[in-house]
Parts: C-alpha cells; structure tokens; sequence
C-alpha cells in the first residue's frame, strides 16, 4: 500500500494528514506551531507516520505536498501549493456539495469559491494585518482571561450585542478592556467580537462571489459563537463538515499528493 | 540558464539613485535632471549636457517622516520618494521636472521643495501640466508646457541647446536605446525563454535609472549574450502573465511573482517597456517637439487620460500585449492608495475577466513588497488556478 502525505505549515497550528491510496484518511495530527517551522513539520510528520504502522518514516511517503505559510519549509516535500488551492481540495473531499469557503486562519481570513472538481474559482484574502484572525480571538479571549473555547461559548448565552467599533487587533484590545471596566455584559461584549469577525467574512466570502453551500475550515471554525454570527450576517446556515474543518489545507494538500503522486 | 554577464552590475546600479553611472556623468559635466512620471517626455531631458533619472527609492524603510508632511492616504511611492529626499538621498540631482500626472506626486515634489531637500543652489523644480484628453487641444497644451516647463527652463538654467537638432539627436539616442529593449524582450515571447522577466525588468529599468549613452554599450552586448544563451530544457514556469497596472520599480514584485511559478511575459506598468520603451518616429515635416508630444500623449496608457477612446484602449492594449505575449492571465497590480490606478485596476479587472475573459488577479500592494506572505500566497493560488484552466483548454 502506498501513502501520501499533507501538510499544513500553519503561522499558530501545523496540521498533517496521511491518506492511503485509495483516499483514505491513515493518520492525522494537529500542533501547536514552534518559532521554527521546519521543527514543527517535522514533529507532525513524525507523529502522523507513527500511526501507520506501514512507514518507518516521512521518507516512506509517495508523494508529500506542503501547504500553509511555512509550505515551502517542509521537510521532504516533493511540492508546496498554496493553502487555497489546498483547502478547495479538501472541502470537495469531505464534502464535494460545498461552493464556497471561509478560511479563518491564524493570521488571515480567506473567502474562496469551489468549483465543482475542487478547483479554485475565485478567492479573495484580507490584507497584512491580524483583524479578524485566529489572533485576533486569541487576544481576545486573554482580554476576558478565558481559554478559546470557553469564549467561544460565551457570546452564546448574549441577548444584546454590543458592537466593537475597532477591528485592529490592538485596538479592539483595549476598547474590550474599557467595556469590561465600565460593568458591560461579558457575554454581550464578546458577542460584539464575533459579530465583527463575522462582518469581515462576509466581506471576505461576498468579494470571493460566495452565494450557497458555504462552509467554515481553519482552527476558527470550531468556535460556535462566530458560526452563530456568520450565520446571522450571510442569512444563511453553514454547513458542517464531516471531519474536522482544521485539517482542510492538510487534507487538501494530502488529496494533492495523492493524485499527483499516482500520476507519475 | 546561464548568468547574464552584466546582471549583477544592472542589480547594483538600480541599490541607489546616485549610481555608479550617474557619477560617471555629472564628473563630465552633465546635469542631472530628475523627473518622476512616464509623463515627461525622456529625450526632452536628455539633451546634450543633460541626463534623465527617474526617482526611485529603493531598499525604502520607515516612511514615517514624510507621512508627517503629507498624509497616511497618499500612495506610498510619493511618500518613500519625499523620505528618501528628506533623508539626502536625492542631493545629487540639479532639478526636479514632475507632471501633475497625480495630485499626490505634485504634493510630494511641493514638500521636497518647501523643505529645500535638493541643496545645490541651482537646483529649481518645475511642474508640468499634463493632458486629461487627448486631443488636439490637449497636444497644443501638452507642447507649451513641455517648452515652458522643460526645455525654456534647461537653457535658461544650464545653457543647454533646446534646438530642434538637438532634439532630434537626442531622439536617436533615445531610439537606439528603445529598440535594444525590445530585440531583448522579444525573447520572451518564447515557449522556453532565455531571458527571464525578472532579468528584463532589471534591464528595463536600469534604462530609466541611469545615463543612457553609458549603458547603450552594456546592452548591446547582453542583446548578443541573449541571442547564443541556451534556455532551460525544463519549462521553468506553471503559466504566462502579463503585469499590469501603476508604478514598479522594486526589483522584489516580479521576482515574488516569477517565483510563483509564474513568466512575466509582458510589463504594462509604469517603470515597464510598454508603452515606455516604444521608439519615437520622427519626419522632418514637422518640429521634433510636436511629434514627441503627439506620440506621448497619444501612445500614454496612463489613467489620467479620461476620454472614452483612451479608457477603452488601455483594455485593448492589455488584450493586445496578452495575445502577442502567449499570457495565460493577467496580473493588475497598483500601489496602495495610487487614486488613478485604484479605479482603473478595480474597472479594468472586471472588464478584462468578464469582456475579455481572462483570469485576473487584482492587488493592491505596499511600494516596497520585501517577502510579503500573503502576496505570495495569492500569487501562488492564482498561478494554481490558471495552471488548471490551461490544462483544462484554457479560458480564452
């Protein structure tokens, strides 16, 4: 049996996902992402070989595609392709009905529109700041001295919102700090986070030419209060993917190797 | 494929304005008149005992002084050139002649001259009013400016022979220059190539940066270094595009782009061999000033021009370039807050992906792009999605 190998060289999580031939998921690992990066693929490739008993290592593996911001870093990768492509790909493998995407990445927010092969059609991508990102949420939440997924929750149990004018990382910070100082709801505030996020995505998925069938990928796609919002601001449910929406680049990039690596 | 022989130097002259050439030049006497816009017409600044610089500022940082004494809204080319003539970086030069091509241009010159950055006590500025139209009042316009701001100034100033003969000469040399820039572009047009875009775009603006007489020997011998180099055997790129859009002239944009996986095949921008290297026809019928400003006005691809006939032109000659060239897609690219190419890219895409249907990437970029992550990304993906449609039958 031959193996082929993804991974998402991500700026906060690395992600690796090994398929078979036959295109089924052998392993996957999700980590926090080191200073270096080459360190970090490493590690996850390590970790992913591990569970498939067949590779002795990531030399082992037919065919390896690098992806994310570290993708041209990964240790012997054959190719890098971009992580739009890549999440294209791996949305269409987990769910081939989907038309569009919103990446949230750790550093940047992606709308992408899928084309029926799982070829990119259109994207559009914020620019060199952190608004809107897993950073941003990240900052956030050490605001309001939660972990991730207890803020995530929070905004849930809102029944007002109370907006954030700001969508500057740095200053939304401290515009979080003065309403937590005045007294205001915690739960409104961080309803105000996520309804700001979700308007950034909406731009993102609309500039993209984002209609239907559209889903959530990266490490934000986890957090309930922002699919709640992003519903809210696309009038529109969000469909939920059958495997985890954080490995959508690994998995993307894993589908690529595959097909390239039983063409050659 | 083989090193070009003079690269290395071409990449060291365009480090700093006050190159090695330009040097070379104001030692024997030639004053060096620098200018920032495609706009003014080059021979008409390199006329005997003159040489033209277009500014650059290369290797820019902080752009924080000049921010101060204009705006964060202002394009960020104006803004590094007013930081790095602040910083003394432009105190070589003996005037400054800009169009008002953009208001934003003619705030920038207006500081550098109310802050008195050029120190020599000759140096003057002058502001040129460009066309909105082209027409034949706009060439009338075009033509008492050009006398009244370039070369009335130049005589009076320097003493410098503003003769229709020295024009004229000054046209040959200007030609000679024009017609080996495109002999080496021609190559490019090639299925495997043996210039890369990046190398010709070093040529390219090597050409607006330094002396031209000093450099004509240099590319004549890249041109007969070019006709002899063998190509790579393995096709060095996923698909052809053709830049378009404002000003480039950091070395790092088409090689970002080239290291995509992307061919440069053709360079519609400012500071690019299209229009900006087309030779000057010249008939003695008529006074040689006449016809540069016809040909300059007529031939311009600048967004300032607003008449129907130059708006929808400036698409054709995309299209145009894009079938000449073999281009897969197109790439529009403007300077972040360049208000005239801020429109036209923003139009322009639209209209070349739906009425053209080619694939467009559209961006908005800082002056200097260094490593940007994310513009490489979005290279990348859009190079992806090209290589795909072509393997697919292509778009067009």
């Amino acid at each position: 049996m031959k193996y082929y190998g993804g991974c998402d060289s991500g700026s906060t999580y690395t992600k690796c996902v090994i398929l078979d031939e036959t295109g089924k998921m052998a392993a996957d690992v999700t980590l926090r992402s080191r200073i270096n990066s080459v360190l970090s693929a490493q590690e996850a490739l390590d970790k992913a070989v591990e569970q498939v008993p067949d590779l002795a290592g990531a030399k082992d593996l037919a065919y390896l595609v690098g992806t994310g911001y570290g993708r041209n870093k990964v240790p012997f990768a054959d190719e890098n392709i971009s992580e739009i492509s890549c999440h294209a790909m791996g949305v269409h493998v987990a769910d081939p009905s989907v038309r569009a995407i919103i990446d949230i990445g750790g550093q940047d927010v992606k709308g992408i529109c899928v084309d029926t092969d799982g070829t990119v059609l259109n994207f559009a991508m914020n620019d060199r700041c952190a608004a809107g990102t897993g950073r941003f949420f990240e900052a956030m939440a050490r605001a309001f001295e939660m972990e991730l997924p207890e803020f995530s929750k929070l905004s849930l149990q809102a029944k007002n919102v109370i907006p954030i004018t700001s969508q500057c990382t740095v200053f939304a910070e401290s515009e979080v700090i003065s309403l937590v100082g005045e007294g205001k709801p915690m739960e409104e505030i961080a309803a105000g986070i996520e309804l700001s996020v979700a308007k950034r995505c909406f731009v993102m998925s609309k500039k993209a030419g984002a209609t239907d069938r559209i889903t959530l990928t990266g490490g934000c796609a986890k957090n309930d209060g922002l699919k709640d919002a992003i519903e809210k601001v696309l009038k529109l449910k969000v469909i939920d993917l059958p495997i985890d929406p954080q490995l959508m680049g690994a998995l993307g990039a894993a589908e690529y190797a595959r097909q390239k690596g039983s063409a050659q | 494929m083989k090193d070009l022989k003079h690269l290395y130097y071409f990449e060291k002259l365009l480090e700093d304005a006050n190159n090695e050439l330009v040097r070379t030049s104001q030692a024997q006497g030639k004053k060096c008149v620098a200018t920032a816009c495609e706009n003014v017409p080059e021979p008409l600044l390199n006329l005997p005992g003159t040489f033209s610089v277009r500014l650059r500022a290369p290797r820019t940082g902080s752009i924080e002084m000049a921010t101060y004494y204009t705006t964060s809204f202002l394009c960020e080319y104006t803004r590094a050139l007013l930081e790095r003539a602040m910083e003394g970086g432009f105190n070589f030069t003996d005037c400054l002649i800009v169009p008002d091509g953009c208001s934003m241009l003619n705030r920038c010159a207006e500081n550098m001259e109310l802050l008195r950055t050029m120190p020599k006590d000759h140096f003057f500025h002058e502001y040129m009013e460009i066309p909105m139209k082209a027409d034949d009042n706009g060439l009338a316009l075009y033509k008492v400016q050009c006398q009244n701001h370039i070369l009335n100034p130049l005589h009076e100033k320097f003493g410098i022979d503003i003769s229709d003969a020295a024009i004229r000469r000054a046209v040959t040399q200007h030609n000679r220059v024009c017609d080996l820039i495109r002999q080496i572009g021609e190559y490019r047009k090639e299925e495997y190539p043996r210039i890369t875009g990046y190398e010709f775009h070093i040529i390219t603006m090597v050409t607006y940066a330094a002396p031209k007489d000093l450099l004509i020997e240099k590319l004549e011998e890249t041109l007969e270094e070019l006709k002899t180099r063998e190509p790579d055997a393995k096709k060095p790129y996923r698909a052809r595009v053709v830049l378009v859009g404002s000003e480039v002239d950091d070395v790092d944009v088409v090689r970002l782009i080239e290291d995509c996986g992307a061919y440069v095949c053709a360079d519609r921008f400012c500071y690019g061999s299209f229009p900006g290297r087309d030779p000057i026809g010249l008939t003695d019928d008529e006074d040689a000033l006449t016809q540069i400003c016809r040909q300059y006005m007529y031939r311009g691809q600048c967004p300032r021009y607003m008449n129907q006939d130059k708006i929808q032109e400036r698409r054709r000659y995309v299209d145009r370039l894009a079938l000449e060239y073999r281009a897969d897609g197109i790439i529009y690219q403007q300077v972040k807050f360049c208000d005239p190419w801020a429109y036209e890219r923003m139009v322009g895409t639209q209209v070349l992906r739906e009425d053209y249907h080619y694939p467009v990437l559209s961006i908005d970029r800082p002056y200097t792009t260094g490593n940007s992550g994310q513009l490489r990304t979005r290279v990348q993906a859009f190079m992806e999605s090209v290589e795909l449609k072509k393997l697919q039958g292509g778009v067009k």
